[in-house]
């Protein structure tokens, strides 16, 4: 099984590729292209018509969603700009995994008293990967926009972990 | 199912009138919006609400509803109630609700419960299509005017198959069902309109049988679903269990077993459980004495707080939906601005002040509880006809949906709570040389494991042109229509062949009971079905004629064959445009099939033959 990518959401969205965007605004054209082609509004006459009324409706519904979170929008722009680069990049820097798994552990084994200060850290350090992600895409590397995005992931299980132990 | 085409040439004078039904466990009905203002139908005696409930009688009658209510302490064993608890399940998933009911349910050959009625067997299906008929009958009266468009609601936790058997009782209804509804969704709605401000608001809907919990955001008549939860197995029902326990407690022993067996008296005490509920909600305690001829009396004494600690860990099971719903929708509790209650058992106090101080502000009780579900699909109704463009709902998928991988593993191919329409598109292909059909099984659920999901059923890709193992790219998309039903659809990317899918659901109806069934109504709705055969004929004949030409573009065949493939298709072609009915066009059909039968092979291996010689040029 291979997934087929979803079209570009910055182009369902007639939006400039960028990794910037005004939540409020993103929001605003959501509604008012739902408004335009949901089925609710678009009940078609032709059966074939109303696969594609909920086809487009899906995109845009779905677009939406990769929009509106910052991390599946800046995978859905390496991937657009660079097709592949994402399943290009999986190795990581050695010194960076590394990092991140001693958080890890760390995280395995913190006492209750170094949670809040653990949450802090691995704030801090997912501000930080999308930071260099944003700097690499600026710099149109997006190789390595897409390693340090795969890096996040570390960050983000080991926060996820520390929640579900909160 | 695709949906039902909107039906041409209406009436310009007259508005397209759309029912709104709330088709609930115990009780149902109906509402239409005309102008701006949603009103619930009533019957000729004033009520609006309409029992849940079907009565066999021996002599071959059929009641519905109030009348139905009446007979069930005569005839026990032959009134069905609560049929939406078995609705598009399987007779495993039913067992623990059948073992609570007073009439008999069995196990057909596809393990699909099937209510026993003397030697009759009936699927929930045709039950709650004689409740919907009803539903439809009373609103036909108040209005004086037929209808045969609706939109019914569901729970929100409704997943695909009990979403699908309730289109299907519709169909079986005589009622195209433009619209599945969330139950609370439709809620939201009727506040809403009814002067709810822009926000966020939380729908906690705990109904007879059902409970629902949904998180919306209103805004500028947008109504938007951040994410729902619930249970379709918690509802004022499960209190009333628990009451008919403390009852039945009160007897000797070996009364109390004889009582497990007889429908009569079990009904008798239900009903007596119920009223003691109800009259729980007012006072601090009730008393009762229920006369069980020779099993004794059942005499009991139960006060708000021994009610209040047997149903708390229910209520606390309500409030763990509650959290995860405020969690999946990525608000704190503090953004929500109103909370809005629905159903029946919200009228319970415990169920009001625990969820009070869970929330931490008292709830919105401006909307009515028991009608605000059937005003919303009224309302949602209204917008479908086309009469309302200022209002949009955008609702959610309530369960993930996956494809069963290699080791029963559930890959998730659409997660819970993404707003439907949705669909994704992932790329299959055949692992031995001239395979021409693939397995898919879907599930639905949250669980990684496919034994802990609910199998929606089979779908097959057939019709793949043979070619070594690996080679056919079949592109198969999953999309979830509005009413939160998955359709899958499927494209060989190098002919361009559309491959067929062969559905086999593991629950419900299938397709052809479908069928037999409505044909089997055809003594009680006679143009119902005749309406409905006639649109259905016209689908298929319209689907052929475009099948057919495509496949012509494709093919390569003879000059003599493409004349008198062309000439067959044309003559279907005239057949439409001049609006035959279904008889001519089902001929018209057939004649069509005999004349492609025999090239239909040459039509495709022609197709397959071209397109493997352009990939060879290729590489």
């Amino acid at each position: 099984m291979i997934h087929i990518p979803a079209p570009d959401p910055f182009a369902v969205f007639s939006l400039p590729r960028q990794l910037e965007l005004d939540d409020t605004a993103l929001e605003r054209k959501y509604l008012e292209l739902s408004r335009d082609c949901h089925p609710d509004h678009n009940r078609a006459a032709d059966t074939d018509d109303c696969a594609a009324v909920l086809q487009r409706a899906a995109e845009i519904n779905d677009a939406f969603a990769v929009l509106k979170d910052p991390w599946q929008r800046a995978r859905a722009l390496i991937e657009a700009e660079s097709p592949g680069a994402l399943d290009r990049n999986k190795k990581l820097d050695p010194m960076f995994l590394a990092e991140a798994l001693e958080l890890a552990e760390e995280v395995a084994f913190a006492k209750d008293e170094a949670i809040a200060p653990l949450r802090e850290r691995l704030g801090a350090a997912l501000a930080q990967d999308f930071a260099a992600v944003a700097a690499a895409i600026a710099a149109d590397d997006y190789d390595g926009a897409a390693r340090r995005v795969h890096g996040s992931h570390y960050h983000q299980k080991a926060l996820a972990d520390l929640e579900a132990r909160a | 199912m695709t949906d039902s085409p909107v039906t041409k040439g209406d009436d310009a004078r007259e508005p397209r009138l759309v029912l709104g039904i709330d088709l609930g466990t115990t009780n149902s009905l109906a509402a239409i919006r005309a102008g701006s203002e949603a009103r619930v139908l009533r019957n000729q005696q004033g009520e609006a609400l309409i029992p849940s409930v079907v009565c066999y009688q021996p002599d071959g009658k059929t009641s519905v509803g109030s009348a139905a209510k009446a007979l069930r302490l005569e005839h026990p064993d032959r009134t069905v109630s609560s049929i939406k608890r078995l609705i598009g399940k399987s007779f495993a998933d039913a067992e623990p609700d059948v073992a609570k009911l007073p009439f008999a349910v069995v196990a057909s050959e596809r393990n699909l419960p099937r209510v026993a009625i003397g030697d009759d067997r009936h699927s929930p299906e045709e039950v709650s299509s004689l409740i919907l008929r009803e539903v439809r009958r009373t609103a036909e009266l108040a209005v004086g005017r037929s209808l045969h468009e609706a939109v019914i609601t569901v729970p929100a936790w409704f997943d695909d198959t009990e979403r699908q058997a309730t289109k299907d009782a519709a169909a079986l209804a005589g009622l195209d069902c433009l619209r599945i509804l969330n139950e609370p969704t439709a809620a939201a709605l009727a506040y809403g309109i009814d002067g709810g401000k822009d926000g966020t608001v939380l729908v906690y809907d705990l109904g007879g049988g059902t409970f629902d919990v949904s998180v919306l955001r209103i805004q500028d008549g947008v109504f938007r679903v951040l994410s729902t939860a619930g249970d379709t197995h918690l509802g004022g029902d499960d209190f009333d269990a628990l009451l008919a326990q403390r009852i039945l407690a009160t007897l000797p022993e070996r009364a109390r077993d004889s009582v497990n067996e007889d429908p009569y008296v079990l009904q008798a005490v239900n009903q007596a459980a119920e009223s003691l509920k109800i009259r729980l909600s007012e006072a601090e305690s009730a008393e009762l004495e229920l006369d069980l001829g020779d099993r004794g009396i059942a005499k009991v004494t139960v006060t708000r707080p021994e009610f209040e600690a047997a149903i708390a860990p229910l209520v606390q099971r309500t409030l763990d939906c509650v959290q995860r719903a405020i969690a999946d929708a990525g608000v704190g509790l503090d953004a929500v601005g109103d909370i809005v209650l629905v159903g029946g058992s919200t009228r319970v106090p415990l169920v009001r002040s625990r969820l009070e101080s869970f929330c931490g502000k008292p709830p919105h009780t401006h909307v009515d509880p028991d009608q605000a579900v059937a005003l919303g699909a009224a309302i949602q109704a209204d917008v479908l006809a086309g009469n309302d463009r200022s209002l949009l709902l955008l609702d959610v998928i309530p369960l993930s949906l996956g494809i069963e991988t290699l080791g029963g593993a559930v890959q998730k191919l659409i997660l819970r709570n993404s707003t439907i329409p949705t669909s994704v598109t992932e790329e299959f292909s055949t692992g031995v040389d001239g395979q021409t059909s693939v397995d898919l099984r879907i599930f639905q659920g949250e669980r990684e494991l496919a034994q802990n999901c609910r199998q929606l059923g089979n779908f097959q890709l057939a019709g793949i042109p043979p070619m070594p193992a690996g080679l056919p790219r079949i592109a198969v998309t999953f999309l979830v229509d509005a009413d939160g039903v998955l359709r899958v659809t499927a494209r060989e990317q190098r002919t361009e062949v559309q491959a067929g899918i062969q559905v086999s659901p593991s629950f419900g109806l299938t397709r052809d009971e479908v069928r037999r069934m409505m044909l089997e109504s055809l003594e009680h709705a006679q143009d119902d079905f005749l309406a409905r055969e006639a649109i259905e004929q016209r689908q298929k004949a319209e689907a052929m004629v475009r099948g057919t030409r495509q496949a012509l573009e494709l093919a390569e065949l003879p000059p003599d064959q493409i004349y008198s493939v062309h000439k067959a298709v044309k003559a279907l072609d005239r057949l439409l445009a001049d609006n035959a009915d279904a008889k001519a066009l089902n001929a018209g059909c057939e004649e069509l099939t005999k004349v492609t039968a025999t090239i239909a092979d040459d039509v495709i291996s022609s197709a397959v033959t071209k397109a493997l010689r352009e990939e060879q040029e290729n590489s």
